[in-house]
């Protein structure tokens, strides 16, 4: 290999993406031949390959589509349902200071319990169907997308509301010219920080009374000890995050161009 | 003499034990351009607060063009002093937010913009958010959103006091420019003497604690000014003189702020 070649293939491999691909899949190879060595039997780890493998077989009876169709379901309304209902009450608090008064104890103490904790129970209010999960993960992404956006509100620039007020802007006028536009930012990472609670609460939901979703499959897996099935309901489960956090940062890239720490 | 168009009447205003202003009178004439000087703390920025609305007085009142000011308004344009220009908002954005609050704009109001974005020097820059040009840029901006209301009275709380001392120049005479196509009254407040000198056909020089005029400077020197007056010895009079007014009390405010800085440690 030539210095200049040699040179290029260095600046390639230092780029941040490339990196970050390359540490991505030398963990999985390493997995790989690790699980193959220390757990040949695939009784305590299931290798990637093993995954994969297991992922594809239920593929081809029609198992997994189902799995994740129900748990897309409960996942998508509970966490819409948590984005819409949480920004609103996050700007009615900001309204006045007597509903902030009566709101914040419960929102903080609420966003501090482990709610995932009563998720037994939700089972026994709602039944095994869809809605205690969406239950389940509604309650678990609410409360940081209304902290966020009251956060948001409250921290715009004091000078960028009087620069506004200065020409006789109405509350209103500050509000939708300044206060809201300027908590953009804030409410998308509060929606952002919602998307892996409300994975854990489909997950955990199912895992205490489901007939079918990925929760319900790594659960009834663990049972029979099925190590492969178990491992690719927890891998899907980690890509569907990654894919719904990336697609995020960059749905926040275009909407808030003006935010200069991106990197 | 003509009557005037802003009177500061009689206005004091206190934030707590201070008194930041204390019986304050000012009759300012239309068309003339005025400066205010003084130490920190002498209330200068308040008396501004004031005639634009954001603060009220606790006696005293403000009158324009005969009319009590009670609040902010379409009469007047405040440039601040940070630049606060809303960073999701491009140039073009920016300077019409002042016209989309207090009315529905007109194509009219997009040709005033251009114009002004013109006048400033901006032209070309109009689809640049605030992040993306310089502190001088974002000044110019801030003045032709001031500006687009057509107010009678500009109001501007040391608007180059962020800029190098290079640009802060040539936005002073931007500024002589501008104001001399525009002839609005304006109130500036500046810690520069040399820049209220070179501005200004008055210099209203206030003393601290409490905040009031000590003297009022009329600068007689013609228009247009140009940059190398400010090596002739009539500037250097007049800043000498405007200097010696406040120099004691600018010594007193600085001690004063050492003293609160070590008052924790010691």
């Amino acid at each position: 290999m030539s210095i200049v070649s040699r040179s290029q293939f260095n600046k390639h491999l230092t780029q941040p993406k490339v990196l970050s691909w390359l540490s991505v899949v030398t963990g999985l190879v390493l997995w790989e031949v690790g699980g193959r060595f220390l757990a040949p039997n695939s009784f305590f780890l299931a290798t990637p390959l093993q995954a994969l493998e297991a992922a594809l077989q239920l593929y081809r009876v029609g198992e997994l589509q189902q799995h994740i169709w129900v748990s897309f379901q409960e996942f998508i309304l509970g966490y819409l349902i948590a984005a819409v209902s949480g920004v609103a009450i996050g700007l009615l608090i900001t309204m006045s200071r007597i509903t902030s008064s009566i709101m914040n104890p419960w929102i903080d103490g609420l966003y501090a319990t482990p709610i995932i904790a009563i998720a037994p129970l939700v089972i026994l209010w709602f039944g095994i169907g869809i809605w205690s999960k969406v239950f389940v993960v509604f309650s678990v992404v609410v409360f940081p997308v209304i902290i966020n956006t009251e956060a948001g509100i409250r921290n715009t620039d004091r000078s960028l509301i009087e620069a506004v007020r200065s020409f006789g802007a109405t509350r209103s006028q500050i509000f939708f010219k300044v206060s809201l536009p300027s908590s953009l930012s804030y409410i998308l990472a509060g929606l952002r920080i919602g998307i892996g609670r409300g994975l854990i609460g489909v997950v955990v939901g199912e895992m205490f009374g489901a007939r079918a979703g990925l929760g319900f499959l790594i659960l009834q897996s663990a049972e029979v000890f099925n190590m492969p099935r178990l491992f690719a309901g927890v891998l899907l489960l980690a890509i569907a995050g990654i894919a719904m956090t990336a697609a995020f940062h960059a749905l926040e890239r275009s909407l808030v161009p003006w935010r200069r720490d991106w990197t | 003499m003509k009557t005037p168009q802003l009177v500061v009447d009689n206005l004091s205003k206190r934030f707590g034990e201070l008194v930041a202003l204390d019986r304050v009178n000012l009759n300012v004439e239309k068309g003339a351009f005025v400066s205010l000087v003084g130490p920190s703390g002498c209330g200068k920025t308040t008396l501004l607060r004031i005639i634009d609305g954001l603060d009220f007085p606790d006696e005293g009142s403000c009158l324009l063009n005969g009319e009590l000011i009670s609040g902010p308004g379409s009469n007047r344009g405040f440039v601040f002093q940070a630049d606060c220009l809303l960073p999701w908002r491009n140039i073009w954005q920016n300077v019409k937010i002042g016209q989309e609050v207090i009315r529905k704009r007109t194509p009219q109001d997009d040709a005033q913009c251009q114009a002004l974005i013109d006048l400033v020097g901006l032209a070309g820059f109009e689809k640049y958010y605030p992040w993306q040009i310089s502190g001088g840029m974002r000044q110019r901006a801030n003045l032709a959103r001031a500006l687009a209301i057509d107010p009678d009275l500009l109001l501007m709380d040391e608007p180059f006091s962020a800029l190098d001392a290079q640009t802060r120049e040539i936005m002073q005479t931007e500024l002589m420019r501008i104001w001399t196509v525009g002839q609005k009254t304006v109130l500036f407040v500046t810690h520069q003497i040399d820049e209220a000198v070179y501005l200004s056909d008055y210099v209203v020089v206030l003393g601290r604690r409490p905040g009031r005029i000590r003297e009022i400077v009329t600068i007689d020197l013609e228009r247009p000014r140009p940059l190398k007056i400010k090596r002739s010895p009539e500037f250097g009079a007049y800043v000498d003189k405007i200097w010696g007014l406040i120099e004691n009390e600018v010594r007193a405010s600085l001690a004063e702020e050492l003293d609160n800085k070590n008052l924790p440690t010691s």
